[in-house]
C-alpha cells in the first residue's frame, strides 16, 4: 500500500492519501512492519509467578501464584529513565532492566481457598466492562459414584467456582458453584464467552449452561440446555402423570429385588425414563433427514432401518463434548461417544450440531467427515469466531477466510493430505474454543512471516528451540524484522534437556514476553520490546 | 471573453470558441439532462425497507441446506435445476405437485 519502507516516508504518504474504504485497520497496521520489538532483555528477574496472558485490550497482564492460589495482576506500561549526562545515547541503564519498569504490580487476590486451586489454563476476559472470570477447583475424583442423572465413566470434581472479577480494582463480583460435576478446564475448553453470554458445558450431566453477566456485575442464569430445552418444559413433565424422575424410579425399585435392580441403574437403558431434552431434538432431526431423502415410502422404511434404527444405541449413547457459539442465539455442539476424548477423531466418530437457543430447533446435524461442513469451514471460518462488539483488536485475527498466504497454506496442505483424513483433522479444531488467539499484529500473516510450529497467535506452549524465531516481512524488501530468541542470551548449556517455551505479546504495543521452562530450573524470562 | 479563467494559454485558439460563460443577470435557459425509466419492472415495492440480514452467512447457509434436506424429495429431474448461487425463490418450484 505504501510506496516507501521508510516510516517517515510512510507517515507523509499517509497525510495525503485515504486508504480503500473498509481498510483503515489495515493500513494502520502496515506501521507495526516499522516498529518491530527488536530488543530483548534477557533472563529478567522477576517475581515467581506464572504469566498467563495479556488482556485483550492490553490494559492488564494476569499472572497466578506459585501455588495457584493466587492472583496477580499487572499494568503493562513502558519503561522510562533518564540520564545524568549530556548526549544521552547510551543503551538502556542496567536498572531499568528490570520487570518492574515494564509492568506495575496493581493487586493480589487470594481466589482459592483450602484444597482449591485456581485453573491456570482458564480465564476469559470481558472487554467491554474489564470483567475476568475465573474458575478454581478441588482435585478431580476419577472413581465418581454415579449419581441418577450423572454420565458414568466421567471424573467427578466436588466444587468448582467461577468467580467473576473487576480487573480494575480486584473486586471478586460474584461466583457460580458447581458441585460433583465435571467440567474440562484446560485452555479454556469448557466454556465460551461471547459478549456478554457465558455458555458453560457440563460434562458429567450432560448440561450446558448459559449465563449472562451483567454490566453490575451479576452472573445470571438464563437457561441449562440438557435435559431440558425451553425454560418450562420441566414444568411441563411434572405436571403429567406419566413422567417420574429417575431418583424416583430407582427409589421405587429399590423396595423390591436389589440384584434386578442394580442391572436397570443405568439411566440408559431404563424402559420408562425419557431422553433428554437436546437428545430428543437430536434423534428426531436426523429421523426427519432420513426420512425426507426417499420420497417412496418402503424406500425410507428401509432407509431408516438401515441408517437410523441400526445405530440408535449409538446416536443415544451421544454426549455434549464442546460448544460454542455462533451468535446470540445458535451453538456449535460437538457429539462424541463417551470413550472418544476431545482429540479422538479416527476410532470413535465425532458429529456436529447447530442449535438454536430460541426455537430449540437442531438446524443441522455433521459427522466429523462431512465434506459440506467443511467447505462451511473453508470459505466462512471467520464466521466461527463469532465477531465480538466490543472487541476492535480480535476481528482481525488472521485466518484463512481473511488472508491470502493463510488460505495458501491450507491449500498446501490439503494437496499433500488425503482428503478424507484431511477434513477429520481441520473439523477436529472445531468448535473453536474462545480467547485463545492473540491479536498482536505481529502475527498478521500479510505482515510478518514466521514459523508456525516455533510461534504462532494461539497461545500454547511449543518446544523451544535455542535459535531464535525469525520474523521476516511479506511484502518487498523481504527482510528480516525482529527475532525473538527464548532462553539465556548464549543459549543453555544443556541442550538435551526438554525445554518448552510459550510467548505472551501484548495486543497492540511493540511488547512480548517469552518463557522457557525446563523440568529442573526456574522459568527463563526475556522481554522483547522497541528500544 | 470577460470570464473568470481570463486570458489563459490554450492549445488551439479556436477552443472554446462556443463557449458563453454565464451571466448572472440573464439567466441560462438550458436544465440539465435528466434520464427517466421506460418501464417499471424494477421500482422497489412502496413498503421496502432495507435492513441488514441478521444471521450471518454461515447460519443462514446451515438453514438454507436444511431446508434442502428437509423439503420432500421430488423427480429429479427437478432438482437439477436448483443451483446454489440461486438467491431468488423460484415461483416455479412451490407451484408444482408432487410425484
Amino acid at each position: 500500500m505504501f510506496r516507501s519502507s521508510n516510516v517517515a516516508a510512510r507517515i507523509f504518504e499517509r497525510q495525503i492519501r485515504t486508504p480503500a474504504p473498509g481498510t483503515s485497520v489495515h493500513c494502520a497496521r502496515l506501521f507495526y512492519e516499522n516498529l518491530v520489538p527488536s530488543h530483548t532483555i534477557y533472563d529478567v528477574e522477576c517475581p515467581d509467578h506464572s504469566f498467563r496472558k495479556f488482556t485483550e485490550d492490553g490494559h492488564y497482564l494476569i499472572s497466578f501464584s506459585r501455588n495457584n492460589q493466587d492472583l496477580i495482576v499487572y499494568r503493562p506500561r513502558w519503561p522510562s529513565f533518564c540520564c545524568k549526562e549530556d548526549n544521552c545515547i547510551h543503551d538502556l541503564p542496567q536498572k531499568a532492566k528490570r520487570f518492574e519498569s515494564f509492568f506495575t504490580e496493581l493487586y493480589t487476590v487470594s481466589l482459592a481457598s483450602n484444597n482449591e486451586l485456581i485453573c491456570k489454563d482458564m480465564f476469559l476476559y470481558s472487554e467491554s466492562n474489564q470483567f475476568g472470570v475465573f474458575v478454581t477447583s478441588t482435585a478431580p475424583l476419577h472413581d465418581a459414584p454415579s449419581s441418577g442423572e450423572a454420565v458414568p465413566g466421567i471424573p467427578s470434581i466436588d466444587k468448582i467456582t467461577f468467580h467473576l472479577l473487576r480487573l480494575r480494582d480486584g473486586d471478586t463480583l460474584d461466583k457460580k458453584v458447581f458441585h460433583n460435576d465435571f467440567i474440562n478446564l484446560t485452555h479454556n475448553m469448557g466454556v465460551f464467552l461471547y459478549d456478554d453470554l457465558l455458555a458453560i458445558v457440563s460434562l458429567r450431566f450432560q448440561t450446558i449452561h448459559i449465563l449472562q453477566i451483567r454490566d453490575s456485575g451479576n452472573l445470571v442464569d438464563v437457561r441449562a440446555i440438557g435435559t431440558f430445552c425451553r425454560e418450562d418444559d420441566e414444568l411441563f413433565l411434572n405436571s403429567n402423570a406419566q413422567y417420574m424422575p429417575v431418583s424416583d424410579q430407582s427409589q421405587l425399585n429399590h423396595s423390591e429385588n436389589d440384584v434386578e435392580t442394580r442391572a436397570h441403574q443405568n439411566p440408559l437403558y431404563q424402559n420408562n425414563t425419557l431422553l433428554s431434552g437436546i437428545k430428543q431434538r437430536l434423534l428426531s432431526f436426523v429421523f426427519r433427514e432420513i426420512w425426507n431423502e426417499e420420497s417412496d415410502d418402503a424406500l425410507r422404511i428401509q432407509s431408516l432401518k438401515k441408517k437410523f434404527y441400526f445405530h440408535f444405541q449409538d446416536y443415544v449413547d451421544l454426549i455434549i463434548w464442546k460448544v460454542q457459539f455462533l451468535d446470540r442465539h445458535h451453538l456449535l455442539i460437538k457429539f462424541g461417544s463417551v470413550d472418544g476424548g476431545v482429540r479422538n477423531a479416527d476410532q470413535h466418530p465425532a458429529f456436529f450440531a447447530v442449535y438454536n437457543m430460541e426455537t430449540t430447533e437442531i438446524v443441522a446435524f455433521y459427522q466429523n467427515s462431512a465434506e459440506e461442513l467443511y467447505l462451511f469451514f473453508e470459505m466462512f471460518c471467520d464466521h466461527f469466531h463469532p465477531q465480538s462488539r466490543s472487541s476492535l483488536h480480535m476481528n482481525f485475527i488472521s485466518s484463512h477466510s481473511n488472508n491470502i498466504y493463510a488460505f495458501e497454506q491450507l491449500r498446501g496442505i490439503k494437496k499433500k493430505a488425503i482428503f478424507t483424513q484431511f477434513v477429520k483433522k481441520m473439523l477436529g479444531s472445531l468448535p473453536f474454543s474462545c480467547q485463545s488467539r492473540s491479536p498482536s499484529p505481529y502475527f498478521d500473516q500479510s505482515l510478518f512471516r514466521y514459523d508456525e510450529k516455533l510461534i504462532s497467535a494461539t497461545d500454547r506452549h511449543r518446544q523451544s528451540t535455542d535459535h531464535p524465531i525469525k520474523f521476516i516481512t511479506r511484502r518487498q524488501p523481504y527482510t528480516l524484522k525482529f527475532k525473538i530468541k527464548t532462553g539465556p542470551e548464549a543459549g543453555s548449556a544443556d541442550s538435551r534437556t526438554k525445554k518448552i517455551s510459550s510467548f505472551l505479546f501484548h495486543p497492540f504495543l511493540p511488547l512480548a514476553l517469552s518463557i522457557q521452562q525446563t523440568v529442573f530450573s526456574q522459568p527463563s524470562i526475556n522481554i522483547h520490546f522497541r528500544k | 471573453m470577460g470570464s473568470i479563467l481570463g486570458d489563459l494559454p490554450s492549445f488551439d485558439p479556436h477552443n472554446f470558441s462556443h463557449f458563453r460563460p454565464s451571466d448572472p443577470s440573464n439567466p441560462s435557459k438550458m436544465t440539465p439532462t435528466t434520464y427517466h425509466p421506460t418501464h417499471s419492472r424494477t421500482i422497489p415495492p412502496p413498503d421496502q425497507v432495507i435492513t441488514t440480514e441478521a444471521k450471518n452467512i454461515l447460519i443462514r447457509n446451515f438453514y438454507r441446506r436444511a431446508e434442502e434436506k428437509m423439503r420432500p424429495k421430488r423427480a429429479a429431474s427437478e432438482f437439477l435445476t436448483q443451483e446454489s448461487g440461486c438467491k431468488q425463490p423460484r415461483a416455479s418450484m412451490t407451484t408444482s405437485d408432487t410425484p
